[in-house]
């Protein structure tokens, strides 16, 4: 066991968990990682490329190799942060991407293949045969290279979103974060305080050092309590601000049942956007590691993460350590262990001047230059001023600095820059309304953390207006790190800068080589900082070692581009949630709990759900269903609910001129009390939608839409209302969802109207074709009747309040009865139009024109409309093809939508096609299956057989032309 | 009096009476007695004598005296006029009255209701709006109301008083806002009971 004494654990509970089956014990406070360490695990993975054993490397979120899977079945979550995962009581773990078991790997193999596997080696090894690339090549290296695996199973959990909004957001809780949060939240100003950890205190939780005289969690606790005290302060622990966007906006991503064994009934993470109006970035430093041969051995870790296990987990990776630094933060390492009872094997310090602050043997002006152990660290080979020593020891910190974390400062592309007395990059052009403070900003000794972080809280609300008085912080240490940089121990063996992705400073020299020197071109042609730990520990070390190459300096070497997520989001948590029946909004029509009671069966149309045809019993097939609700139509009445089709009410004195100017035909001149169909157009003359405009008064009209094209007609008209022209009196809105409307069509639909209309005159006198009104029906009820016809017959459609809407369909059901009345659904509906001709959605696809319908006469030449000057164009006048019916001409033959229309005995090549099948059906009526389509010269080619193509399945069907109108082509079933 | 039987935006057959749900202090309850009718200015027509309509973001209760009437900001000079216990009349016809001049549509059926309440202050009311719309809660107090986005549905959101809201979505959509609305309480519920 290599638990030590003290750290932040509640060792009165213990808990189990496993790793790669075998259980082992732990504690609240431990993660998965500490725990593992104080069981003596060092090996955790297996490298992405050379399959080489790893150990942990870091104790935080940039971790590049402890990469384990979380969970089992459909629970399980592959490439997930050992180090920062919370651990519980049945956590379950195992590591991934090797052949057999972990210390066993086949796939090391890879690692004995690594000179032909350098940089870029999949763009130029697998050039050739081409055809090899997609079934050989790239699944085998996928297979080789790579991450953990899916479960495939649907995510059990739940996830949730939420927004917030706040004067002040803090990111990081850390000394600088704490003091941010305290001196803002104490002004009386709205503050969010965010952490990724579990724990707040973020480095001091792993520094031994006093605040003023006393542990640093003392500190902690009173400022926590104090923050708990103050409503207007919410602190969210494990959550990670993991992006910086738009007009202050941040994602932040809360495990709230990460640490859970299982989250029950709640929720497992929150996406929560929060709109902070200033932020203080509080994020902190990674410390960096300095690449030497064969650095990548479990045991070799960062001398700060070691020390955090030490402080923070009472863990350590072995019993006798040893430390490589350039900088004095190496020997707190040093004397941190010693004071835990670890026995420290050799400090070596690159610093020709350097000497021990502790007991301990220190190495001046010397380097790591080899290490030793096949599963593990055993010895450093150590090369020193007076020659070369192998030093045993079971585990190595290595300290090169620390890198301010400046992503989310970065995240609106801009660049952090080179400071040559911090020796470190520090963040450049930060997104609108953020000040860094702290570690973040370069400001890393406590002291300089904890009063950045008030002063940066102070500046922000300043800008508010809101005056914020400086607390009186802490004393705490404040000792600088006396660095001096070393960016890589040369030699000729591999030594790895990315772990991650196994990217060692041959590569990069390979790289320069072949003149992949921008960084930009570096990260691509060696995937340096790439995959989930997106090379926090790798990428500023990387730009140093080619700026040592290149001879630029690193200022002048740049950086990649930071982009969003910080850290790993699942994309569950992004998604929302919303899966299955609540993937999007439904929209059920006023009828549709009368059509379930019916037994319909539903269909899915835009966001609504509307009948698509209702069985009866003994129906076994659709087709059934469908012939029978259309031939009842056509021999007596069919009632169907057209709800869905969009309303806009038009109201003001211009509404006329309003609608004329939308319309491509007429509507001022429509009278009151009377209908019109009407096309509207797009600006560049194509057919934008059809429907219907009823004038109900002077300055009242209703237009009617296409189901589809609901919203964006309303969106053009408050467009044109809006924009186009603000000077007309017109008021506009919709009312879709407040009229259920009823079509009631067939020759018995004057009949049955008859039984529920109060008084009012139906007769063909009083009420024509495309006549429309206001009444009220079944004993006062207000409703609106439109005599308009989409089925070729007699023809009403009837509007009521939609909380009637049930009502009215089942009390016309019931009165019609010896009338033959039968609901119908859409597939019945679209059986009776395209028997009649009538273009819907599948003619209006947005390529075609109103010439092409067989309605070029309906764009008006009187007046100017939206479209009306582009429809004349020569592109569009001089296209032939137009609607016309199709017939097969072998009556049991298909008519197929979508096939392409040829002449007989043509080649079907694009430049002999003919036009296009648009809908098809079985047509009961006609006795065989109908279709519409557009054809060249197609008015000029009545019975004529021409061939529609349908290459998919290989058919080719020959079809004769015909009208459109396969019933009633004068209209007089209409009229009648 | 039509004989016709209504149903709620959110009922079955025969489901005649409005829904209601009850998570720890939040109460949901469907609204489906109020008359609805929006009102616009004509060009040129000046704001109503008789009543003060509010300005954008606003919303007033009880703005005609004993007629249980409010109404809401929509868009520059077009208000929805709210009308407790008015569903079954002719709202616009009365509205129309009240406001001579303007234009006015029914959109009594166009809108289902939920007013949720607490009753244990504003928390848990401030706690399910922010897990529902993206609305600044600084500046959402009593009299304010908004049209915003809600799990991709357009609705309103009045500011009743510090602990009840209305919200107001699309008739049709009804069901998937109810959804909406008791998951979000119902985690919230489960969230306090496992706090």
């Amino acid at each position: 066991m290599t638990r030590l004494s003290g750290g932040l654990i509640d060792r009165s509970r213990t808990l189990s968990f496993t790793f790669n089956g075998r259980s082992y014990p732990g504690h609240p406070g431990d993660t998965l990682v500490s725990a593992l360490l104080a069981n003596d695990v060092r090996l955790v993975g297996r490298s992405f490329k050379y399959h080489r054993p790893r150990g942990v490397f870091s104790a935080g979120s940039e971790e590049p190799n402890a990469l384990v899977t979380l969970g089992s079945g459909a629970r399980a979550e592959p490439n997930t942060r050992a180090t920062v995962a919370e651990l519980f009581d049945g956590l379950e773990a195992r590591s991934q991407n090797h052949a057999g078991p972990l210390g066993f790997d086949l796939l090391a193999v890879n690692d004995l293949l690594s000179p032909f596997l350098a940089a870029g080696f999949y763009y130029k090894t697998f050039m050739w045969p081409k055809a090899f690339w997609e079934k050989l090549y790239e699944p085998a290296i996928r297979r080789a290279a790579g991450l953990g695996s899916l479960s495939m199973q649907p995510d059990p959990d739940a996830y949730d979103k939420g927004f917030l909004h706040c004067d002040l957001l803090v990111i990081g809780a850390g000394p600088s974060g704490l003091s941010a949060a305290l001196t803002a939240a104490r002004a009386g100003a709205k503050v969010i305080l965010a952490d990724e950890d579990f724990r707040l205190g973020g480095r001091l939780l792993a520094e031994s050092h006093t605040v003023d005289d006393a542990p640093a969690t003392d500190w902690i606790a009173g400022v926590e309590a104090e923050l708990a005290s103050l409503p207007n302060l919410r602190l969210m622990r494990r959550t990670t601000v993991w992006g910086a966007f738009d007009h202050g906006i941040y994602g932040a991503v809360e495990r709230v049942a990460d640490h859970l064994p299982d989250p029950g009934a709640g929720v497992r993470q929150t996406l929560w956007r929060i709109t902070a109006r200033r932020v203080v970035l509080a994020a902190g430093a990674t410390e960096r590691h300095i690449p030497f041969a064969n650095n990548d051995r479990p045991g070799i870790l960062l001398a700060g993460a070691m020390r955090a296990y030490a402080n923070r987990w009472a863990a350590c990776p072995a019993q006798r350590v040893a430390i490589f630094t350039n900088n004095d933060d190496g020997h707190r390492t040093a004397l941190d262990l010693l004071g835990k009872g670890v026995q420290v094997a050799a400090v070596v310090d690159t610093r020709p001047d350097a000497t021990a602050l502790g007991p301990y043997r220190t190495y001046p002006a010397a380097q790591v230059t080899n290490t030793w152990g096949r599963r593990g660290l055993t010895a450093i080979r150590v090369a020193h001023e007076g020659g070369s020593d192998w030093v045993t020891c079971d585990a190595l910190g290595v300290s090169g600095g620390w890198n301010p974390n400046v992503h989310l400062a970065s995240h609106q592309r801009g660049r952090p820059v080179w400071d040559a007395a911090a020796q470190a990059f520090l963040p450049g052009a930060c997104p609108p309304g953020m000040i860094v403070a702290g570690a973040a900003a370069g400001q890393g000794s406590t002291h300089a953390a904890l009063h950045s972080g008030a002063k940066a809280a102070q500046t922000a609300l300043a800008d508010l207006g809101i005056v914020a008085n400086l607390p009186d912080l802490p004393r705490a240490e404040d000792t600088p790190l006396n660095l001096r940089p070393l960016w890589h121990v040369p030699g000729k063996r591999r030594a790895w800068v990315d772990f991650q992705n196994d990217v060692t400073v041959n590569d990069i020299a390979l790289a320069h080589r072949e003149n992949m020197r921008p960084v930009e071109h570096l990260k691509r042609w060696t995937t340096l900082g790439m995959a989930t730990d997106q090379g926090k520990t790798a990428n500023v070390t990387a730009i140093a070692v080619m700026a040592d190459l290149t001879g630029q300096s690193i200022a002048a070497t740049g950086t990649t581009i930071y982009r969003p997520p910080y850290t790993p989001v699942s994309l569950a948590v992004l998604g929302g949630g919303d899966t299955g029946a609540q993937f999007r909004p439904r929209r059920l029509t006023p009828t549709h709990p009368w059509a379930q009671a019916q037994g319909a069966v539903f269909v899915e149309v835009g966001p609504w759900m509307r009948a698509q045809y209702f069985p009866r019993p003994g129906e076994t097939h659709w087709r059934q269903s469908v012939d029978r609700e259309v031939l009842a139509t056509r021999a007596g009445v069919g009632l169907c609910d057209v709800t869905t089709l969009g309303k806009v009410d038009v109201q003001g004195a211009d509404a006329g001129v309003f609608l004329d100017r939308l319309y491509c035909n007429p509507m001022a001149s429509l009278k009151v009390g009377m209908v019109r169909y009407g096309l509207m157009l797009r600006e560049d003359g194509h057919v934008f939608d059809d429907g219907t405009c009823a004038r109900l008064g002077a300055e009242h009209y209703v237009v009617t839409t296409t189901t589809a094209q609901a919203g964006p007609v309303f969106r053009q008209m408050e467009f044109a209302r809006q924009c186009l022209w603000p000077d007309l009196d017109v008021h506009l809105i919709s009312t879709t969802d407040a009229w259920a409307q009823i079509s009631v069509a067939g020759p018995q639909a004057r009949a049955l109207l008859g039984r529920v209309v109060d008084g009012f005159d139906l007769s063909n006198a009083a009420f024509p074709f495309m006549a429309c009104a206001n009444l009220t029906v079944c004993g006062g009820l207000r409703a609106r009747l439109f005599r308009i016809s989409f089925s070729g017959e007699l023809a009403y459609e009837l509007a009521v309040p939609a909380r009637y809407g049930a009502a009215l369909m089942a009390r016309l059901v019931d009165l019609g009865a010896d009338l033959g009345a039968t609901p119908y659904g859409t597939e019945a509906l679209g059986v009776l139009r395209i028997e009649k001709g009538h273009a819907a959605g599948n003619e209006l696809n947005g390529q075609t024109t109103a010439q092409m319908l067989g309605l070029g006469r309906m764009v008006s030449a009187k007046k100017d409309a939206i479209g009306t000057v582009m429809s004349r164009r020569e592109g569009l006048v001089s296209d032939t093809r137009i609607l016309v019916g199709l017939l097969p001409v072998d009556a049991a033959g298909p008519v197929v939508a979508g096939s392409h229309l040829f002449a007989e005995g043509a080649v079907q090549q694009t430049d002999t096609d003919q036009g296009w099948v648009t809908s098809a059906c079985y047509s009961p009526h006609v006795g065989s299956s109908i279709g519409l389509g557009f054809l060249a010269d197609g008015a000029a080619r009545m019975g004529e057989v021409i061939v529609a193509a349908n290459p998919l399945q290989r058919q080719n069907v020959r079809l004769r032309v015909v009208s459109p109108h396969f019933i009633d082509p004068d209209g007089g079933r209409l009229r009648d | 009096m039509t004989d016709l039987i209504p149903i709620t935006a959110l009922g079955t057959p025969g489901g005649t009476q409005p829904q209601r749900a009850r998570f720890g202090a939040l109460h949901l309850a469907e609204d489906d007695s109020m008359g609805l009718a929006s009102f616009s200015l004509r060009r040129g027509q000046g704001a109503p004598q008789a009543v003060a309509l509010p300005g954008p973001g606003g919303f007033l209760g009880g703005f005609a005296q004993g007629q249980g009437i409010g109404a809401l900001w929509m868009a520059p000079d077009q208000w929805l006029i709210l009308g407790t216990g008015q569903a079954l009349g002719d709202f616009a016809a009365q509205v129309a009255v009240l406001l001579p001049g303007g234009c006015v549509t029914d959109q009594t059926d166009a809108w289902a209701g939920i007013e949720i309440t607490s009753d244990a202050g504003p928390g848990p009311i401030e706690a399910l709006m922010s897990k529902l719309v993206n609305i600044d809660l600084a500046g959402f107090g009593p009299g304010r109301a908004t049209r915003t986005g809600l799990e991709h549905m357009s609705v309103f959101v009045l500011r009743r008083s510090e602990s009840q809201i209305a919200v107001l979505g699309m008739r049709s959509a009804a069901a998937s806002l109810w959804h909406a609305l008791t998951t979000a309480a119902a985690r919230l519920d489960h969230a306090r009971g496992t706090a």
